[in-house]
C-alpha cells in the first residue's frame, strides 16, 4: 500500500517533467495573457504613457460600455455575424454535396479531391491575393466574363455592399474541400447495413438521404459549424489583403478582430482593444453554447 | 434492368459533370495566378485577356524577388516552420506521452483545462502577448516567432488519443526487460506513432507558413518578416503590377503545394480522422 503511493507519486512527478515545457509555454502565453487580457481591458492603457497627456489609469468597465455604445465596434460585430450567418451553412451546404459526389466509386477521385482541397492549404494572403486580382474592376477576369455575357461590370471591391457577399464566397472556395473531406469520412463511417434495410422497406434516394444519411453525419455537421463559426467570428486576414489593409469601402469589411488590430496598433489603446476582444470571445462562447445546446437534441451518434 | 442501368449512367454522368465543372472553378484563380506571373505589364492588364502569354517572362519573379527581401522571407518562413512544427511535435510529444501512459496527480483536470484552452480566440491573447514580447525584447526575433507557437494542445490531443491505441502491455514487458520511461517512449512509442507523427508535424508546418496576424505585429524589420506577411506589404506596395504579384504569390504557394502533393494521403487521413470523433 505504502509502496504503491510512492510509486504513484514518483510517476506524479515524472509526468510532471513530461508535461513541463508545455506547461511553462502555455502558462506564459495562454493563461497568463487571458488574466492579463482582463485586467488591460479594465484600464486605459496607451502603449506609451505621456505625463500628463497619456496616462495608463484604472477606468473599471467603462472601455466596455463605450465599446456597446461605439457605432464602429458595434458594426464590426453586425458584419461578422451576417458573414458567419451565411459562410458557415453555405460552405457546410456545398461540401454535403461535394462528400456525396466523392462517395461514389468514381474515376479520378483522388484527383477531384485534391484539386477542391489545394485552396485550403495555400496560405491566405496568396489565396485573398489571387481574389483582389480577379475582382479588379478594369483588368479582372471576372469583370471580363460579365462584359462577355453582356452584364455591366461590377465594382466588386468598392461597393460596400458586396464586401460580405465577396468574403462569403472566397470563404466557401477555401474551404469547402476540407469540409467536404471531413463529411466524407463521416458517409463512409456509416454502416451500410442500414441502406440496405431500407431498400428491403422500400425507401427510395431521397428518403434514404433524409432518413439515415443526414441523421448519421449530423455529428461531423455540428463539428463543422462550431468550428467553422469560430473561425468565420476571427476573419482578418482575408480582408487585411482584399483592401490592401483597410477594412473595406465605409468598413463594410470591418471584422471585430480588424478592429482589436487597428485600436491596438494603430491607435495604440491596449485597454480598449482587450476590452474588445473580452466581448468577441464571449459572443463567440455564447454562440458555441447555444450550439451545442441545439446539438444536444438533433445530433445522433451512432453506437 | 435497362432503366436501372440507364440512370445509374445518368448519374455518374452528372457526378463528373458536376466535378469536373467544380474542380476547374476551384483551379482556374490558380491557373490564372501562374498564367498572369508569365505576362509583360500590357498583356496582364490586357483586354480582351490573354489566356496564355506569349512568351514565358521568367524576369518576374527576378524583378519581384529584387523589389522586396524575398530571399530572406522565404529564409525566415522555412527555419520558423521547421522549427515551429519539429519543436512542437517533440514537446506535443511528451505532454501526450504523461497523458496516454502515466497515472499523475491532476491528470484529467489539467487535461480538461488544456482542452479548454482550445476555446481561447487567438485575438484576446494578441494585445497581452505583443506587450510580453516587448517586454523580452523578442520583437524581431525567431524566438519570438517561434516559441509561444510550440506547445499545441489540438495536437497534444491527436497524439495522445494515437498513443492510447498502442497497449498497454507492450509497456509491461518492456519494463521486465529494465526498460525505462523515456527509453520506452523512444524505443517503442515514436517509432510505432511515425504516420501521426508527421500528420502533426504537418499540419503544424502549413499552419505556421500561412501564419499572418501574429507575425505582421511581431515583426517591424522588413528582413524579419516570412512570406505571407512580405507578400501582403509587397501587394500594397506593387499598385497595378500584378504580373509581378502574381509571380510572388506563385512562389509563396509552391512550397505548400509541393509539400501538400508529397504528403497528401498523410494528410488528407490527418483532417479526416479530426473530424471523426
Amino acid at each position: 500500500m505504502i509502496r504503491n503511493r510512492k510509486r504513484y507519486w514518483l510517476e506524479t512527478g515524472k509526468a510532471y517533467l513530461y508535461l513541463l515545457p508545455v506547461l511553462v509555454i502555455l502558462g506564459v502565453f495562454t493563461f497568463y495573457p487571458m488574466v492579463r487580457a482582463l485586467h488591460l481591458s479594465l484600464h486605459r492603457w496607451p502603449l506609451v504613457e505621456i505625463p500628463g497627456r497619456r496616462e495608463r489609469e484604472f477606468v473599471g468597465i467603462e472601455n466596455y460600455v463605450n465599446l456597446l455604445n461605439h457605432p464602429r465596434f458595434l458594426r464590426s460585430l453586425r458584419n461578422v455575424s451576417l458573414y458567419a450567418l451565411f459562410s458557415v451553412p453555405l460552405s457546410i451546404f456545398l461540401a454535403i454535396g461535394l462528400a456525396i459526389l466523392l462517395n461514389q466509386k468514381l474515376r479520378g477521385r483522388a484527383l477531384f479531391r485534391l484539386a477542391f482541397f489545394l485552396p485550403f492549404v495555400t496560405p491566405a494572403v496568396a489565396d485573398a491575393l489571387i481574389w483582389r486580382w480577379l475582382l479588379d474592376y478594369r483588368f479582372g477576369l471576372i469583370n471580363y466574363f460579365l462584359r462577355y455575357l453582356g452584364v455591366d461590370p461590377v465594382a466588386w471591391l468598392t461597393t460596400p455592399a458586396l464586401a460580405i457577399p465577396l468574403l462569403v464566397i472566397l470563404n466557401s472556395w477555401q474551404t469547402v474541400g476540407f469540409q467536404g473531406l471531413i463529411l466524407l469520412a463521416g458517409l463512409q463511417g456509416i454502416n451500410s447495413q442500414y441502406y440496405e434495410a431500407a431498400k428491403i422497406d422500400g425507401a427510395n434516394a431521397w428518403q434514404q438521404f433524409r432518413r439515415i444519411t443526414m441523421p448519421l453525419l449530423t455529428p461531423q455537421i455540428f463539428f463543422l459549424a462550431i468550428i467553422s463559426a469560430i473561425s468565420a467570428f476571427e476573419l482578418f486576414t482575408q480582408v487585411f489583403v482584399l483592401w490592401v489593409g483597410s477594412p473595406g469601402p465605409v468598413a463594410s469589411a470591418l471584422t471585430p478582430v480588424f478592429y482589436i488590430f487597428e485600436t491596438a496598433f494603430r491607435r495604440h489603446r491596449m485597454g480598449l482593444a482587450s476590452a474588445a476582444a473580452y466581448i468577441l470571445f464571449a459572443v463567440i462562447f455564447v454562440l458555441t453554447l447555444i450550439q451545442f445546446k441545439v446539438s444536444q437534441k438533433r445530433v445522433h451518434y451512432d453506437q | 434492368m435497362i432503366v436501372i442501368k440507364l440512370k445509374i449512367g445518368a448519374l455518374r454522368g452528372f457526378s463528373y459533370a458536376v466535378l469536373i465543372s467544380g474542380s476547374i472553378l476551384m483551379l482556374l484563380p490558380f491557373l490564372w495566378m501562374i498564367s498572369t506571373s508569365f505576362k509583360t505589364f500590357a498583356e496582364a492588364l490586357a483586354m480582351p485577356p490573354v489566356w496564355i502569354p506569349d512568351q514565358l517572362i521568367w524576369s518576374n519573379f527576378a524583378d519581384g524577388w529584387a523589389m522586396a527581401p524575398f530571399a530572406r522571407f522565404f529564409i525566415n518562413s522555412v527555419v520558423i516552420a521547421i522549427a515551429t512544427a519539429g519543436g512542437g511535435v517533440i514537446l506535443s510529444v511528451l505532454a501526450a506521452y504523461a497523458f496516454a501512459k502515466m497515472n499523475f496527480f491532476g491528470k484529467n483536470i489539467i487535461f480538461m483545462i488544456l482542452i479548454g484552452t482550445m476555446m481561447i480566440p487567438g485575438i484576446v491573447l494578441l494585445v497581452p502577448n505583443f506587450l510580453t514580447i516587448v517586454r523580452f525584447g523578442w520583437i524581431d526575433t525567431f524566438q519570438g516567432l517561434i516559441i509561444p507557437w510550440l506547445a499545441s494542445v489540438f495536437v497534444i490531443f491527436l497524439l495522445r488519443q494515437f498513443f492510447m491505441s498502442i497497449p498497454n502491455e507492450l509497456w509491461d514487458s518492456a519494463q521486465i526487460d529494465g526498460c525505462g520511461r523515456f527509453q520506452f517512449l523512444w524505443r517503442f512509442i515514436v517509432p510505432l506513432s511515425i504516420p501521426a507523427l508527421s500528420t502533426a508535424f504537418l499540419l503544424r508546418f502549413i499552419g505556421s507558413w500561412n501564419a499572418f496576424l501574429w507575425v505582421l505585429i511581431m515583426t517591424n524589420r522588413e528582413e524579419m518578416r516570412t512570406v505571407p506577411v512580405g507578400l501582403a506589404l509587397f501587394a500594397q506596395e506593387a499598385g497595378i503590377e500584378y504580373q509581378l504579384m502574381m509571380a510572388m504569390a506563385t512562389l509563396a504557394i509552391i512550397p505548400i503545394m509541393l509539400l501538400f502533393l508529397a504528403c497528401q494521403r498523410q494528410f488528407i487521413e490527418g483532417v479526416a480522422r479530426t473530424g471523426i470523433k
